[in-house]
Parts: structure tokens; sequence; C-alpha cells
């Protein structure tokens, strides 16, 4: 292991996407990330990387499109309103079945909204912004630490399964400076036969997310798309229990809201109070297995989110008998707070 | 490993065939593309072809040739993606005027701007073909469309004076109607380094907003004597009313993207590294 160094979430993303052997970047300001490109303008030269810096959200994700085409590791980062026009280029990203890593470190919305940390992508993120059947894998990093694993997990996922990994962080995350020991390379090589390159004597490979016919050629893709996604399902489900073996009342967060919720959980452990927290590390797919185990002595569960209640969707399908689930939430930039979760998880005891 | 199916001496694809209309000015560039590569002794492996989204768009799939279909309007930012992959790369983007002068108008300057090294073709029919006749940025003044029953009342862009502006290091235009000429300036554009233009009027033989017959009344070769480093010669001809002039407008030598790129490696050697950076403030 290396030894600990301070960095800002941004920039320790940035370096884990070298680390992880990104070597294009395209992007386009905008608050809270501006970090990123920032960071990958000056590190990729050194290390013989492009940085290009976009007309617009809408190039960034189409150059991305052309350079992950090429079977290049590359990313791009943004904040909300950005990412809101990136969903036509995953949608075609998607159905071309390319990998690439994109970085939404959310701000509150809806409309330009402000420049503080907010949850209220989930919906997006989850669901898909863009169109068609399709879906990508969400990571949802809540330190540092995490925000430079979990990239440097994110390029291998994106390649094994030929989908967009989407890091899901938020302002707070990107802006935090903490101690973090960089990960190492996974040396995990992924061969590309589907790259526009190595053509020389057999037909050039064509990329393209048009499948006009046969009639049933479209369908035929889904239903391929639908056993990745089932194999991811089945395979990549993270999360992380903390002190739920006996808890009678389970919080369940992610991100920046799941470190509020943890500090409300060792307050509560201490004045006797059996808490505990779920945290997902992958919104989708949805570690619903685990949350069900984690719940199964739970009298109430808390949904704890920066937006006005979407994860809760999921906590609900997820859980047996659901009228236990509640929400807190705060919005628009504002944090949830300690001392209200314990009072409302005090109150479920009254 | 599929072998190539088709004979060596076309870059036209013989299992997928166009689906555009008999007459199509489309024809005419992609027959004049095949000719120019074959002339240039081009192999399919050099080659890419990047098309966005409408008749122009399915150009990649009829050129045999590595090719990529992306979004509406976003072929020039696609295909700078790929040519930073890959440089040894011939890059061909395709379009149409509503792919490349509406919905995605926006990125040409900005591929001008970094003067990435592709050639560019938009294939003007001044209509929406593919969607059965809507009106574009260059339907004429007053012409009627299926949305634009009592005329199209905005003005038609003028596409050569913008590329002028955009400082474009390689302007063309020509017709689908001389197949000799276009040829002639595909292969310059593709010999040309940096962002080469070639702007091709490609009548749509069904939706008639500018047709054949039209078209050779109004265009005319530039003079002879036009100075093609004469930029504001070209914008008099690019102006001019009554003719709609054909031929190189203008071509200018300058480094292209991946030749700033390498001078940005050599800096960053040559620099401070981050680590070194980062060590400073321990």
């Amino acid at each position: 292991m290396g030894k600990q160094i301070l960095m800002k979430g941004n920039e320790a993303l940035g370096e884990a996407a070298i680390i992880a052997g990104c070597r294009f970047y395209f992007g386009y300001p905008i608050t809270p990330q501006n970090e990123i490109p920032a960071y990958m303008s000056r590190r990729l030269p050194e290390v013989g990387g492009t940085f290009l810096q976009a007309e617009s959200e809408i190039a960034a994700v189409n150059m991305v499109f052309g350079a992950s085409a090429a079977g290049a590791r590359v990313m791009t980062s943004t904040s909300s309103p950005g990412m809101s026009l990136k969903q036509e280029g995953l949608s075609y990203l998607a159905g071309a079945k390319l990998p690439c890593v994109v970085v939404n470190i959310m701000r509150g919305g809806p409309g330009l909204g402000n420049i503080a940390g907010a949850q209220g992508d989930y919906f997006q993120a989850t669901r898909g912004g863009g169109n068609g059947d399709y879906r990508h894998i969400v990571l949802t990093p809540a330190s540092v630490q995490e925000m430079a694993e979990l990239t440097v997990l994110a390029f291998d996922l994106a390649d094994e399964y030929r989908i967009t990994v989407l890091i899901l962080g938020d302002g707070y995350l990107g802006q935090i400076s903490e101690a973090l020991t960089l990960p190492e390379p996974t040396g995990k090589v992924f061969e590309k036969p589907w790259a526009l390159t190595g053509a020389k004597g057999r037909e050039p490979n064509k990329i393209a997310s048009l499948k006009l016919v046969p009639d049933h050629v479209l369908e035929e893709m889904n239903l391929s798309l639908e056993r990745t996604y089932n194999e991811i399902s089945s395979r990549e489900c993270r999360s992380e229990s903390y002190l739920t073996e006996d808890a009678e009342y389970l919080l369940v967060a992610y991100g920046t809201s799941s470190r509020i919720c943890r500090a409300a959980v060792n307050e509560l452990r201490e004045e006797g109070v059996k808490a505990g927290l779920f945290r997902l590390i992958t919104a989708w797919p949805f570690p619903a297995a685990a949350l069900k185990r984690a719940s199964l002595k739970a009298k109430k569960i808390l949904t704890v989110e920066m937006s006005l209640g979407q994860m809760i969707e999921d906590v609900r399908l997820s859980v047996d008998n659901p009228e236990r689930v509640d929400f807190y939430g705060r919005s628009g930039g504002m944090l949830p707070e300690t001392e209200e979760i314990k009072r409302r998880i005090k109150a479920y005891g009254n | 490993m599929k072998t190539i199916l088709q004979k060596p001496e076309t870059f036209k694809s013989s299992r997928i065939k166009p689906v555009w209309c008999p007459g199509c000015g489309d024809y005419g560039v992609l027959n004049a593309l095949d000719k120019t590569f074959k002339t240039l002794e081009f192999k399919p492996e050099n080659i890419a072809v990047v098309s966005g989204i409408g008749c122009s768009g399915r150009f990649s799939h009829y050129f045999n040739s590595y090719s990529l279909h992306g979004t509406h309007g976003r072929a020039l930012p696609t295909a700078t993606g790929l040519k930073t992959v890959r440089p040894d790369l011939h890059v061909v983007t395709v379009g149409g005027d509503g792919d490349g002068l509406s919905i995605g108008g926006g990125h040409i300057a900005h591929a001008a701007r970094k003067n990435v090294d592709l050639t560019y073709i938009i294939m003007d029919n001044n209509i929406y073909g593919l969607t059965k006749g809507q009106s574009s940025p260059t339907t004429p003044l007053g012409y009627t469309t299926k949305t634009a029953p009592y005329g199209v009342y905005e003005e038609s862009l003028n596409p050569i004076a913008m590329f002028l502006s955009y400082d474009i290091s390689f302007i063309a235009r020509t017709t689908s109607a001389d197949m000799k000429i276009m040829q002639k300036i595909l292969t310059e554009a593709i010999e040309h380094k940096g962002f080469s233009l070639v702007y091709v009027m490609s009548p749509c033989v069904t939706y008639k907003a500018l047709p054949y017959s039209k078209l050779k009344e109004i265009t005319s070769p530039l003079p002879e004597d036009h100075d093609i480093s004469d930029k504001m010669a070209a914008f008099k001809y690019a102006y001019s009313e009554e003719t709609m002039y054909t031929g190189i407008f203008y071509r200018k030598e300058k480094s292209c993207l991946n030749e700033r790129l390498q001078e940005v490696f050599q800096m960053a050697e040559t620099s401070k590294t981050t680590s070194e950076i980062m060590a400073e403030f321990k």
C-alpha cells in the first residue's frame, strides 16, 4: 500500500482515472466539478494522454463516443444540468454497446438550481434519462478514498460489460479534501475486437445504434443487452452494512448523506439505541437482497437523501413490510442534520 | 474473422444497398468518394467514415471502411474523439444541411478552431428528406414545404460565408452534377492537412427544393484567376447574389490538432510534473 496523501475529491477521481489507464478526457466547465477537467488538462499530457475542452456537454459526450469506438479508455465529467445534456449521447453509447466512464458531481436542481451538493439526480441516473431500454452501472462514493477506488473499478466494469459506468458523486464529495491512499492499477486487460482498429486483412468494424432491418434485429439486440444487465445485477451489487445485525432502526443512504447517517448511528448507539446504516455503493444495480437482509430486525427504516425522495422507491421495493419505510430529506443543496435524524429515530421508540 | 466480401476495387458496400431515392445527389458523392480513395490507393483499414442522422446518416453504412454512425448533428465531435485516438486514420465525416447546419451547426466553428485533420462533406439537398420534406436552414425563402405550407419565411443560410468566418483551412463547394470536379476537389480535401470542408450541392429529386435544372442555371465555376489564399476575394464570391460559385474558395496551411497535441506532450515533459508540484506542499 502506498502512503497517505491529502487530495480533493475531484482531483483524487482524476488521478484514479489515470491510474486506471484513462488517456482521453473530454469535458465542459460546470461547477462543482471544475477541478476534474483542470486536473486532467495538466496531468494527462504528462502521461501522453489527450485532454480536450469540448464546445458543449453534448460535444463532450459525442467525443467520448468517438474515442470509445476506437477502443480507448475514456472519461467525461459534469454536474447535474450538464448531465441532462449528455443523455442522448448516453442512450446512443448504450445502443452501440460502447464502454465509457461518466462522472456526475451532483448539484442542486431543478434547472440551474445552485452549486451546492445535492442528490436530486438519482432517478435520472438509475432509470436513465435518455430514450430506450437501457441501463448503466451507477457507483456512489462516500469519501475521497472511494472517489478514487470506485473510479478504478468503473473503468474495469465499463470494459468488462461494454457499458457506461456513471460515478454519482455530489458537490460536497467533489470539494472536500481528505487523506487517501491512491489505489493501484488492477492490471486487467480487456480485448476489444469490436473497436475501429486492427482491420488489416478483414472487414473493418462498423459501429452504429441504428438497427432498421430485419424487423427483429433491434429486439434481439435489446434482449442481449438485457442479458448483460441481468448478469450485472447478479454479480455487481455493492453495499456496506454498518451495525445492521441487531439494528431496530435502519438508516438507508448513499454518498454524503450516508456520512451524516453514520455519525447519527454512532451517537444513537452511544445512547443505547440499536441503530444501523445500510449504504449503497451501487445505485444500479440496486443491492436489494443485501438491504432486505440488513432490514430483517428493523422496526423502522429511515431513508435519508439530499432530495425530496427518490432512492426511497427502490428501498420500498426491496424490503418486506414496506410500510416500515419512512423518509427524511433536504433538497436544493441543503444537508440533512444529524440531530434531526436522531430526533426522528428516538420518536419511533416512543 | 470475416474476410472482405466485396471486390477490393470498390469501397461501396456489396452487402448494404443504399435506400436513397433513385437519382439522389448523394449517390454522386458516394461514387466520387469511392473513386477518390481508389485513385489515392487507400485501403479500407486506413479510412473511417463518421455520420450523423438524416439521408446523409446512412452514408457510413454504405462505405466499406471503418464506420461510426452517431447522434444527430454530432458527427464532428464524434469524429474528433475518434481522430484523437486514431490519428493514423483518414477520417471522413458526412452530414447534410439539417444534421450539419441546423442541429449540429454549432460544432463546425469548434472543429475549425481545433483544425482537426479530417474531411467534412456536407451534402446539401436544401430539405429534410428522410423525414419527408420539412424546411431546412438552406431551403429557399418562400419555398413550400411540409412545415411551411405558406412558404418558408426564414432566410436561407450562406454556408460558404459562415465557413470563411470560421477560418476553416480548406473550403470548397461543388455539385453532384459534375463527378469529375467533385472527385478532384475531394482528392485535394483529403490530401489537405487540417480541417477540410467540402460543401456539395446534392439535389433532392423527391422534394426538389433546389432541383438539378435550377442548380445548373445558377452555378458557375470560380474564375480561374481566383487566389485561394485571398479570403476577402473568397468572401466576395461567397456573397455573390446572382451566381452560386463552385470550386475551392479558400485554403490555408496551419498546424492541425494532432500536431498541437504533440507540442503539449513536449511541454508537459519539460515542465514540473503534478507529483513534483504536490511534493512542494508536503
